[in-house]
């Protein structure tokens, strides 16, 4: 009897033991796995800040589709503004000068350079913005491994859509500065569609600016690019509505643009989830002018055509099909 | 397009989804007889009384032929004897009606079900004539448009897009 007894109580102190076990396993796998989430982020973060607030220079390649590029870059915090000068190594000899969110693009054309503005956003490597809200909103990090980049060392970190509506990303993060050494993107099929990565860095100390300007080519002529004028524009059209937009992507600009071959300024939306930007034109359909319907994907570019009411709605973007299908839809012809 | 007039006509879409269609169907246009086409393939699927090719022509002209009624009082006196008319016949259908109309129906049935066997063999034949007038009314966008492209590079460039210039650029 008393080893019945026995026996009947070791069992049950066991299973006691083993349960209390297994929970306490589970929870701390649990908070491993937040604090690693935590500490992804937190590396994110870091990297999205260092791009602006730290001064270096070094040379990255920049790969879209079939085409790859080398490019020189000098960036200069001086404690208040930054400076950038980028220049295209290889063939033409492009350079994208920026002073904060202003962009100048130098562009080599036959016997003329081309003066074009633009709108500085996500140049690398300040490819991310500094509030990562609307990405924890819509992408999941994973942490990866250790890698050398750049004779750097390098902590892997992966960011993947938590839908079909945005392309998954691989960062690869200086472990000391903290910089972005590494970003390459990822299709749905997990095709590798473009890829910007580092292959020489240092941090630079000098916070003279005599090198912020374009090298000038004293043979060419230097035009500013057809003037593609827009307004900005909130106002709501009698003419069409936004219904839902697909999960993530919010309006971030509207304006009124005129576009090449238009008689017609066209509005033009853009929207982002905080890494990809869409944008979308519509203008109404002008009389002899056949509508256009269709889509296509080009490199990491999708783009849809479609009609509403009398109206050519037009959408294109660096995001996977179904988003600028999405984006499409929503918009409702008000008759 | 044509699949979605198609659909359409056989109220397999919502009218209020349909707004790029009443676009297209502009009158004369391939659309609009495409529109026409099926409306007549489904009365005849549908076994419904289908009316001559030139129906309209016909009606228009039966009424220019008609002679342009001066007298509005005789309008008045029609409509008070149909009014007295279906007073007289309410509750009052003959038996033998009824059965007609079930007769009527047993052989609508049997219409439809012989039609919906020679339908398969025109479906290519109408899939042919449809994609023929397509083209004429949209145009098939397979490319990114340059000048959108240029457009949303200049308010929202992509990170290659300032280095590696795309394609679709036109120099």
């Amino acid at each position: 009897m008393p080893t019945v007894e026995m026996t009947f109580f070791t069992n049950a102190a066991m299973k006691c033991r083993c349960f209390l076990f297994t929970f306490l396993l589970a929870s701390a796998t649990f908070s491993v796995q937040a604090a690693s989430d935590e500490d992804a982020w937190q590396i994110l973060q870091k990297a999205a800040v260092a791009a602006h607030a730290l001064s270096y220079q070094g040379i990255f390649i920049c790969q879209s589709g079939q085409q790859s590029k080398p490019v020189q870059i000098r960036h200069l915090f001086n404690g208040q503004f930054e400076f950038s000068r980028n220049v295209v190594l290889d063939g033409s000899p492009r350079e994208v000068l920026s002073q904060g969110r202003d962009v100048v693009i130098y562009n080599p054309k036959n016997e003329k350079i081309v003066i074009e503005k633009r709108r500085g956003q996500n140049m690398f490597p300040a490819i991310l913005p500094t509030d990562l809200d609307s990405i924890k909103a819509s992408y999941l990090v994973r942490m990866g491994d250790a890698e050398r980049v750049a004779d750097r060392q390098a902590q892997v970190l992966f960011l993947e859509g938590k839908d079909k509506l945005r392309y998954s990303y691989k960062f690869w993060v200086d472990t000391e500065y903290g910089l972005l050494l590494k970003s390459v993107m990822y299709n749905n099929q997990n095709e590798m569609i473009d890829s910007i990565a580092f292959n020489q860095l240092g941090l630079i100390n000098n916070i003279d600016l005599d090198w912020f300007k374009p090298k000038i080519d004293g043979k060419k002529h230097y035009v500013m690019e057809d003037e593609v004028s827009a307004v900005a524009d909130n106002h709501a059209s009698p003419h069409w509505r936004l219904k839902e937009l697909p999960v993530g992507y919010v309006k971030v600009d509207q304006m009124m643009r005129t576009v090449r071959g238009k008689s017609l300024p066209v509005t033009h939306l853009i929207f982002s989830d905080g890494l990809a930007s869409v944008s979308l034109f519509i203008e109404p359909i002008e009389n002899g002018v056949k509508p256009r319907i269709g889509h296509s994907v080009v490199g990491n570019t999708s783009f849809h055509s479609s009609v509403a009411g009398y109206l050519q709605i037009t959408v294109l973007g660096e995001v996977p099909e179904a988003a600028v299908a999405q984006i499409a839809n929503a918009v409702v012809f008000i008759k | 397009m044509n699949e979605q007039i198609s659909a359409l006509a056989d109220n397999e879409i919502a009218l209020e989804d349909a707004e790029h269609l009443m676009a297209a169907m502009q009158p004369n246009s391939p659309s609009a007889e495409a529109w026409s086409q099926y409306h007549l393939i489904g009365d005849v699927m549908r076994g419904t009384q289908t009316l001559s090719p030139s129906f309209k022509q016909n009606l228009m002209a039966k009424i220019d032929r008609e002679p342009t009624v001066l007298a509005p009082n005789a309008v008045l006196v029609s409509q008070t004897k149909a009014h007295t008319f279906s007073a007289d016949m309410h509750g009052k259908i003959p038996v033998a009606w009824s059965i007609a109309a079930s007769f009527a129906a047993v052989m609508v049935v049997g219409w439809v079900v012989l039609q919906t066997q020679v339908t398969d063999n025109m479906k290519p034949m109408l899939a042919e004539a449809v994609t023929g007038q397509q083209a004429s009314t949209l145009v098939t966008a397979e490319a990114i448009p340059a000048e959108y492209l240029m457009a949303h590079q200049a308010s929202a460039p992509s990170t290659s897009s300032y280095y590696i210039q795309s394609a679709s650029y036109s120099e």
